[in-house]
């Protein structure tokens, strides 16, 4: 019953002409004026980041490491630990570790430019906007951690971030590289206290640098792909709106009323209505790109990823097209549908980047965007065009699901009830 | 078969059905008669279970059907005032579609469809988009929706307006042909008194949600009989003359229309001659009068004083 409901709802779609060109059409026309025209901003160049970080190290690393040992050797430990750890702790300089290993890398040195800071200069480096980050190290930082790896006693010592919000990749990275070296020594200082390997720090620079590099030197995505992207999650959004529309007419011309008296249940239509928004966002979507790869040569690295989004992102599109259909039931009226069209879907398109990477310019909209279907769509899709797999984008398609689930229950609850529907 | 009690629905401050009272027989065919915004359309929606009613309780067989209109629902056609079709779809597809939903399917419904377009006309058509057909047709494809399922009782809310008078009258031996072969029971509104005199074997009378009267149609046409209809024609009409027939005691109402005037007066009144003697006297020249027998038309204007369409 539900896909004889389905089938006549797509064969309907497929029936209004000028409908199927607007959904269809108007995307691929603004790929093509948008990809080409602002080709310029992003097209081929690979995303060169160039984050300017200052260090500021307060006391010598040195001097620390020294006293720690120095402290030891006045402990009444049993003289072969004292031993193990003296020769093990010549080579545990976290700081250098990280000022030279890591965030000095040869293969970090293009995406970070670490300037060492004295602290005397803190104030001016905090107020200058041209860096990305500022790292500050804390007075006695080493000789705290090296403490509570191995004496147990108390807190290691927390290394100060300063971000620059107006430059959110570039403190991103940081900030990132920065919490994993924090993990990783937290992990060190686990594995001391249960005994296991207290011979040496188990900071793994290359782990963290493979990761950075990674992350923020995945394939580029030129403006073609982006607006690919874009214009795809924005005009599937008007799916749901047209559905809501054929829907409200048939009730308006009471066609609906003939599927009640042919004691189909009211919500096997709903159900109906909310597969069919489905399967048509899923087809719009495929087609959208297939016309975009055909066209535009824009490839998916990654095409099961882009094809678990797309899923997401059409279930999705039937939560609302059954949330705009119940709603339209219950108010007698198209209006809403209108506003949807008109009004919600540019807002969500803008907050959701499909115009320009608007989320670049402050946090804030960043995670208003993130809270669109569009938005986290569009994240997902990019995520994955730029060759992360499916477990980089899990909130985004949980986010999807979760949005569907309670736009259905929604639509659910104002759903006019049995003899209410005039 | 089924009892409408005390039917009552009621919109903001308007009732549009009233404390409505009905049955229905196995294999009758009922009309239901009233002029523009009476309350057909209404109750025929709470009857058919669309809609639930202010007050009152509709059975059938015996049972509510406001808890379950399952039962009712399986066994109704009903053919709705508006055109209830899929205008993007032709002919064919809409009755298939709802054929499916009427879970009709293979080989059955092949066949239900083709007698369907066969009876309805629109066989030559069947392929074409509904959008594209005349009025008539959308009536037509309108009621042949309606028959798929083989209902027992067929509901037509004024299935014949905008039609020619050729398929009008088609249409007419067709639903008289369907309940004298198929045992059908018809419920049939309209505002068109020929119409329900011709099919039906007993007529309620709604006027501004009430019922104003029913019975057979003998029953109904005898709330004349104390009273006989006068028909005069005059190219040139004068209010003189109108007047005066409005002043003499013994006509009962007098209404005008164009050219013609209709006077009721109780039957044994002589009124001819009067007729005669005031067109005289208002210097008006007479086309014609005529001395008719009731019908359900003039029942209408009896009881409210007002023309079925006006
Ligand atoms: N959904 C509604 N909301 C408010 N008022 C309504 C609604 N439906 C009908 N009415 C009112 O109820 C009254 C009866 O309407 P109804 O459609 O039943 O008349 P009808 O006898 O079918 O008239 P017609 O011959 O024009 O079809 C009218 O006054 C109408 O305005
Ligand atoms: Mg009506």
């Amino acid at each position: 019953m539900i896909w004889h409901i389905v089938k006549k709802q797509l064969l309907v779609f497929w029936r209004n002409p000028q409908q199927l060109l607007l959904i269809l059409g108007l995307p691929i026309i603004l790929i093509a004026i948008l990809g080409a025209s602002l080709g310029g901003l992003m097209e081929g160049e690979p995303i060169s980041i160039d984050a300017k970080v200052a260090f500021i190290e307060h006391g010598d690393e040195q001097t620390q490491v020294d006293m720690f040992l120095d402290e030891i050797k006045n402990n009444k430990l049993p003289q072969e630990a004292v031993n193990a750890i003296s020769s093990s702790a010549k080579e545990m300089m976290p700081i250098s570790i990280l000022k030279k290993d890591i965030l000095g890398s040869d293969d970090l040195k293009n995406i970070i430019d670490l300037e060492i800071v004295k602290p005397s200069k803190k104030d001016d480096v905090l107020k200058n906007k041209e860096y990305a980050a500022v790292i500050e190290v804390p007075e006695n930082f080493t000789y705290k951690t090296l403490k509570s790896i191995y004496l147990e006693n108390g807190s290691k010592g927390e290394l100060q971030v300063y971000k620059n919000e107006g430059n959110q990749l570039g403190s991103n990275i940081v900030t990132g590289i920065l919490q994993q070296y924090q993990e990783q020594l937290s992990l060190t200082t686990f594995a001391g206290k249960q005994g296991i390997a207290s011979e040496a720090l188990q900071v793994d620079p290359d782990a963290i640098i493979g990761e950075t590099v990674a992350i923020n030197q995945k394939k580029p995505v030129s403006a073609k792909n982006y607006y690919a992207v874009g214009m795809a999650v924005m005009n599937v959004l008007f799916i749901a709106s047209t559905i809501g529309s054929i829907a409200f007419l048939e009730k308006r011309t009471h066609v609906f009323n003939r599927v009640l008296l042919a004691d189909v249940s009211r919500w096997i239509y709903f159900i109906g209505i909310f597969i069919s928004g489905t399967i048509i966002g899923f087809l719009h979507l495929s087609l959208v790109f297939g016309v975009a790869w055909l066209v535009f040569g824009v490839t998916w690295p990654n095409l099961f990823g882009c094809l678990v989004v797309t899923l997401g992102l059409a279930i999705a599109v039937g939560g609302l097209s059954v949330l705009l259909t119940a709603i339209c039931f219950r108010l007698n009226s198209e209006m809403i549908t209108n506003f949807f069209g008109s009004i919600v879907v540019t807002l969500c398109a803008f907050l959701g980047g499909s115009f320009f990477p608007i989320g670049d310019l402050s946090k804030a909209i960043q995670v208003a965007g993130n809270f669109t279907p569009n938005g986290a769509a569009m994240t997902a899709y990019l995520s994955i065009m730029r060759g992360d797999n499916i477990s980089a984008v899990m909130d985004q398609i949980a986010f999807l699901f979760i949005f569907a689930a309670v736009l259905i229950t929604v639509a659910a609850i104002s759903f006019p009830k049995r003899g209410q529907i005039i | 078969m089924l009892e409408l009690v005390n039917l009552s629905k009621k919109f903001k401050h308007l009732y549009a059905v009233k404390n409505l009272n009905m049955f229905i027989e196995k294999g009758e065919i009922v009309g239901l008669l009233g002029p523009n915004g009476a309350g057909k359309s209404t109750a025929i929606t709470m009857l058919s279970s669309l809609v639930e009613p202010t007050t009152g309780d509709v059975r059938f067989k015996n049972k509510s059907i406001l808890k379950s209109p399952g039962p009712i629902r399986r066994v109704i056609g009903m053919v709705p005032q508006e055109i209830a079709l899929y205008n993007d779809l032709s002919a064919e597809e809409n009755l298939q579609f709802f054929g499916r939903i009427y879970r009709l399917k293979g080989n059955d419904l092949k066949q239900k469809i083709d007698e369907i377009l066969e009876l309805i006309g629109l066989a030559d058509r069947r392929k074409d988009i509904v959008k594209k057909f005349s009025g008539g047709m959308k009536r037509r494809l309108n009621i042949g929706v309606a028959l798929l399922h083989n209902p027992e009782l067929i509901i037509m809310d004024e299935p014949t307006v905008g039609i020619d008078p050729q398929s009008r009258n088609y249409i007419l031996e067709t639903v008289k042909r369907l309940n004298e072969e198929k045992q059908m029971t018809v419920i049939y509104t309209s505002h068109y008194m020929e119409e329900v005199e011709f099919l039906c074997d007993r007529i309620y009378i709604m006027d501004q949600g009430n019922l104003i009267a029913s019975g057979t149609k003998e029953e109904i046409k005898r709330i004349l009989s104390a009273e006989k209809t006068i028909i005069v024609k005059a190219d040139r009409l004068n209010n003189t003359f109108i007047d005066s027939l409005k002043q003499n005691p013994t006509i009962n109402r007098v209404t005008v229309e164009n050219k013609t005037v209709t006077i009721i007066v109780p039957k044994e009144i002589n009124i001819f001659q009067t007729v005669l003697k005031l067109a005289e006297e208002a210097k008006l020249e007479l086309n014609s009068v005529d001395i008719k027998t009731p019908t359900l038309e003039d029942v209408f204007l009896h009881l409210t004083g007002r023309a079925l369409r006006d």
